[in-house]
């Protein structure tokens, strides 16, 4: 106290006394500084929000058009002289016939409905007119015939695909500037399909098959779907949902509840919290290593990128649900104790029940950023092409298959524009997956949130 | 004998020691559950546990070693293993077993081999990409891969394989996302958590998080497709800076995108961690808001605030598919932004795509690669954790 | 004629630094402060107590517009601060909290030097036009709070290093470094143990030659060891307001006689 007493209190500069009713110069240079600094955030908050739309927006545009199919509805003759030779209607003899022979068949199809329409467009040549018509069409038309071999010998209305630069001629892909630069088609085609829009034959619709299709090769962009994807991507998750979910949650519960406070636990805890923020493709070549060159796994097999997926969920899910064990206050665990339950007993009869919702929802976070990821699949073999559907599970774990999101790279490395569509379209059908999984994960959440 | 008829087996063994077990021990106590040490349904666990989970273990890690192996000695084999501890724990199975301390002890048991999968995982990682770069640095000299400067791999012989293009791509690249989504990333959480009304918080908040979940492929297209040829045609052409569509500024740009969310949530919670007693001081001496945010609260939270910034650079670093998509192919060191130039990850996947001869050099320096990748992402991430684990003891 | 009445009654009430009149505080629903009046004069420790909950630190944080920062609080009435409406639209908060400073009831010294915990109020100010007459109102205003023997050879050391009765020392220095009007501590003992304590109302003491100090306490003793005016709160009325000495030999209202005596506690 003796400095105090020795010193006098602060000898006030004379400061002026302005009104507070009145902003100083001072004051006024720091209120624009602030408000500077305001808006400096609020524009943060704004482009932000803008990169978002530009984002979304951007794909769904161009994804849109990829569930959207222009078809052309015209009779078929399917000639039993040219399908079934021994006319005794036998399915091995039917399937004999290739798609060669239907490619034929609606070839002629086309040319007589022409013909038969009246059209004359000056240029048009005999092979503008049945390139028209998709590759793809040939072989749906066999596969409905091989199912239904009473079709043989009359003459269908068959709905078919046309090729894909008449139908991006109808998104906006392709113009007649363009056709008349390209190889694949031409503007004399072009006018054609005009033609027959004007007819009533040729119609642009919406495209369920791009849901159910499978992948089609390079020159047949109409054709392609995300079928196999989507059943690759479930078979997936469905991996990750029974491995990562109960590993997870066991690992949880030792560390949140049983872990000794010693130098195991310690590099446990470590290792989780390095392994959340491991880059993805270093899951992937352990995947590569571990599983297919080690283990001897099939490459594009479901079952490995599940397992890849479940060890890069895992930490996800096992963060998530060390924070909702937590939330549960000690309280719930005295009391169980103290009626004389065992510690194991207290955990799984009450704690782990009043922890679920959280559990849940950190599950569900964990299996949607799975879901969406891409890069580790690429090492493990998933890009690869593949066309049939795999089988039922557990077998079909196994088989060759894709997955959303590498189908969507697989796409973008094509060269015909129209994969691009594609592309955005199977963006969208995995942003909708996840829109779903987010609002079940905070549907739950609201439903069963707790306040302790 | 397939597979799923060994493990029905197996089951509908544990499900019969579960109710003989019960049976039995029931019947050795008179039919008075009080006389027994645990509930009845203890003395069934602990034959059911230890005839099932030795057997799937089996099955599981000899299917995993060795996915050919004859089916029926497997089987044979599973269904030995799950016999003997059957009837090894039916023997044991009296009113006097502490039939709840047994299955307490084997559930413990399983839970921390659960939790030693994370150790597994690492080592597994570590190990796997050594012994594959200890092939790779048999066949190429390690000095040309870290200190080359050219890349061209050519499968044939003759390859170049030095890293520093790479990491000079992926560290341009990493540096200009990292510009865009710090101080955008940074004075949006300020904005959130010291100005914005809890309306505006709530619904920018979840917005922006929005970000965080859209995947990384999606970023990549968006890349290839709108930003690559936007900047070239609105930029680098009328600019003469260059005519590619991929390039460093589109991936920089779009991966600073991906980074936004990442940055705000992370420097809001740190934000949110200084002190409301510190705010209230500065406030209480007359300051403005901005100023009480720059002297005081940034300060406090720049621990806090570096460690978010290394978890992003680590993220920045490892990400792949925005770069595959939108940063190009060329190993190129250049100043140029708008040229295209590659990363680490883009030549890891592409080492690794398509046909691959893991006897060849061009094939094995992925791993190198990968594990030059993985050495320097969790060198930022351990000083990150730490640091703001620090930061978080300094204020509780 | 108005105007002489206005300068009489002005001339009459120079001593009165602050006048709440009619005083209503709430916080949302929630009504919090009930129609206080009270007139705190210049150059006094003027006291606040009350059980806790009773909006004494609620009526203390409107002085300077501490409650601005809350969004869902919202005060009516006239608060004065040398005849002018504090929450007058034109009032910028910043200015008024320049002139009414605040001690808080947790020391809480910025993460940054002793000097630069005194000297930031003197810069964002703009109070010092160079180093050297900073430095002035850095050992003054450390002096002024008994401090500068203690912290005078390690100015450059964080402020959070010191002591939990130096920090608050600290604290008062740097709201002294400002050079305001009023000073307005809120429970600043309550974290300390006695002898920081009684350092600290030596302190308060001493600071009214220059300021006037009102401060929250939830400690009758502290109240009379170191105010000379004293209000009790109770339930967000202001129940009795006068002389310390008064208040506690001679409570008018039974409320504070049933505080003073320990049954409302």
């Amino acid at each position: 106290m003796t400095d105090a007493t020795l010193s006098a209190a602060p000898a006030a500069a004379p400061k002026p006394r302005a009104s507070l009713l009145i902003a100083d110069e001072r004051t006024r240079k720091r209120n624009a500084a602030e408000s500077r600094f305001r808006a400096y955030g609020l524009s943060a908050i704004g482009i932000a929000l803008i990169a978002l739309v530009v984002l979304l927006s951007s794909v769904l545009t161009d994804g849109i058009g990829a569930f959207r199919q222009t078809y052309l509805t015209l009779p078929v003759a399917l000639d039993s002289a040219r399908l079934d030779k021994n006319g005794n209607r036998d399915p091995e003899d039917i399937k004999k016939a290739t798609t060669l022979t239907y490619g034929k068949l609606l070839d002629q199809a086309v040319q007589n409905t022409v013909a038969q329409q009246g059209i004359a467009i000056a240029g048009l040549t005999e092979k503008d007119v049945s390139d028209l018509v998709s590759k793809e069409a040939s072989a749906q038309l066999r596969n409905r015939v091989i199912a239904n071999p009473e079709l043989i010998g009359q003459t269908v209305d068959a709905r078919v695909l046309v090729n894909g630069r008449v139908d991006g001629y109808y998104k906006g892909r392709v113009s007649m500037d363009s056709a008349a630069r390209d190889s694949n088609t031409s503007p004399a085609q072009l006018q054609l399909a005009d033609a027959l829009k004007d007819k009533g034959l040729l119609a642009t619709q919406w495209n369920w098959s791009f849901l159910t299709n499978p992948d089609a090769s390079d020159q047949r962009p109409e054709a392609a779907g995300v079928g196999v994807a989507i059943l690759g991507s479930l078979y997936m998750m469905l991996v990750v949902l029974v491995l990562a979910v109960p590993i997870g949650v066991a690992a949880s519960i030792y560390l949140e509840e049983f872990a000794p406070k010693n130098r195991l636990t310690d590099i446990i805890e470590v290792n989780i919290s390095n392994l959340a923020a491991v880059p993805s493709i270093v899951f992937g070549i352990l995947g590569l290593a571990a599983f297919i060159n080690f283990a001897g796994l099939p490459q594009s097999a479901p079952i490995v990128g599940g397992l890849v997926l479940t060890l890069m969920t895992l930490p996800t899910i096992i963060i998530a649900t060390r924070a909702a064990l937590k939330a549960v206050p000690p309280s719930i665990r005295d009391a169980a104790l103290g009626v004389g339950a065992s510690k194991m007993q207290s955990v799984f009869h009450h704690v782990l029940p009043l922890a679920m919702p959280g559990i849940l929802t950190g599950t569900i976070i964990g299996l949607a950023q799975a879901l969406g990821e891409t890069a580790p699949l690429l090492l493990i073999g998933m890009v690869a092409f593949v066309k049939n559907f795999p089988a039922a599970p557990p077998e079909g774990l196994f088989d060759p298959a894709s997955a959303l999101p590498v189908q969507v790279y697989n796409w973008t490395q094509r060269a015909d524009p129209a994969f691009f569509e594609r592309a955005s379209g199977a963006i969208i059908v995995l942003l909708v997956f996840l829109l779903c999984m987010n609002i079940l994960a905070i549907f739950l959440r609201r439903k069963f949130e707790r306040r302790w | 004998m397939p597979v799923s008829w060994t493990l029905l087996i197996v089951l509908a063994m544990a499900a019969a020691g579960f109710a003989i077990g019960r049976s039995r021990v029931l019947a050795a106590a008179g039919g008075d559950s009080r006389r027994l040490h645990s509930r009845t349904s203890y003395y069934g666990w602990n034959i059911a546990l230890f005839t099932a989970v030795p057997a799937l273990f089996l099955i599981a890690i000899w299917l995993f070693a060795q996915p050919q192996a004859n089916r029926w000695v497997l089987g044979a084999a599973a269904l030995v293993l799950a016999a003997m501890g059957l009837f090894w724990t039916l023997g044991r199975t009296t009113p006097q077993f502490r039939a709840r301390i047994a299955v307490e002890g084997f559930v413990r048991g399983l839970l921390i081999m659960c939790s030693m999968i994370a150790i597994l995982t690492t080592a597994g990682i570590v190990f796997s990409m050594l012994f594959e770069t200890g092939h790779f640095f048999r066949q190429y000299p390690w000095q040309e891969f870290f200190f080359g400067t050219t890349w061209s791999p050519r499968f044939g012989g003759g390859s170049q394989l030095g890293i520093l293009p790479l990491l000079w791509g992926t560290l341009y690249i990493s540096f200009i996302a990292l510009a865009v989504s710090i101080p955008i990333g940074l004075f949006a959480a300020i904005y959130m958590s010291e100005y914005a009304s809890p309306r505006l918080r709530g619904i920018a908040k979840p917005l922006i998080e929005v970000l965080a979940g859209i995947p990384t492929i999606v970023y990549g297209l968006f890349a290839l497709v709108t930003v690559g040829p936007a900047l070239r045609d609105y930029f680098a052409q009328p600019l003469g800076l260059g005519s590619s569509g991929s390039s460093v500024m589109t991936a920089g740009l779009v991966m600073g995108i991906m980074l936004i969310p990442f940055v705000s949530s992370l420097s809001d919670d740190i934000i949110n961690a200084v002190p409301q007693s510190l705010r209230d001081g500065a406030l209480g001496l007359g300051s403005t808001k901005s100023e009480t945010v720059r002297n005081v609260v940034l300060p406090a939270a720049l621990p806090g605030i570096v460690g978010a910034i290394l978890l992003a650079a680590s993220r920045a670093i490892g990400e792949t598919m925005i770069v595959v998509l939108g940063a190009g192919a060329a190993a190129r060191m250049d100043l140029n932004p708008f040229e295209a130039m590659t990363t680490i990850t883009v030549k890891i996947v592409s080492q690794l795509t398509g046909d691959t001869d893991f006897a060849a050099p061009e094939t094995l320096v992925a791993f190198a690669l990968g594990l030059t990748l993985f050495v320097i992402t969790l060198g930022l991430n351990v000083v990150a954790l730490y640091v703001v684990r620090k930061y978080r003891e300094q204020y509780e | 004629m108005n105007d002489m009445r206005l300068l009489e009654r002005a001339v009459d009430q120079t001593d009165i630094k602050i006048s709440a009149r009619n005083v209503q505080v709430y916080y949302g629903d929630k009504h919090a402060i009930k129609d206080v009046d009270v007139d705190i004069q210049d150059k006094t420790v003027t006291a606040f107590i009350g059980p806790s909950g009773c909006g004494k630190s609620t009526f203390l944080r409107c002085l300077n517009r501490m409650n601005d920062t809350i969004d869902i609080s919202r005060v009516e009435g006239k608060i004065m601060l040398d005849g002018e409406d504090i929450y007058d639209k034109r009032v910028d908060p910043v200015q008024l909290r320049a002139r009414v400073g605040m001690v808080f009831q947790k020391p809480n010294p910025f993460p940054k030097s002793i000097y630069d915990n005194v000297a930031y109020g003197p810069r964002i100010h703009g109070l010092a036009r160079n180093r050297a007459e900073l430095d002035e109102i850095v050992e003054k205003s450390l002096r002024g709070a008994a401090l500068w023997n203690e912290v005078k050879d390690r100015l450059a050391e964080p402020g959070t290093g010191l002591s939990g009765g130096q920090q608050q020392r600290l604290c008062i220095a740097r709201a002294v470094a400002t050079q305001p009007e009023v000073l307005l501590m809120d429970e600043p003992c309550s974290a300390l143990d006695p002898i920081a304590t009684s350092q600290v109302e030596d302190l308060i003491d001493q600071l009214r030659a220059e300021f006037s100090v009102v401060i929250v306490t939830h400690s009758m003793q502290q109240a009379a060891r170191v105010s000379q005016k004293t209000a009790f709160f109770h339930l967000g009325n202001l129940v009795e307001f006068g002389d310390t000495d008064d208040i506690f030999t001679r409570p008018q209202d039974p409320r504070t006689e049933s505080y003073i005596s320990g049954r409302i506690g």
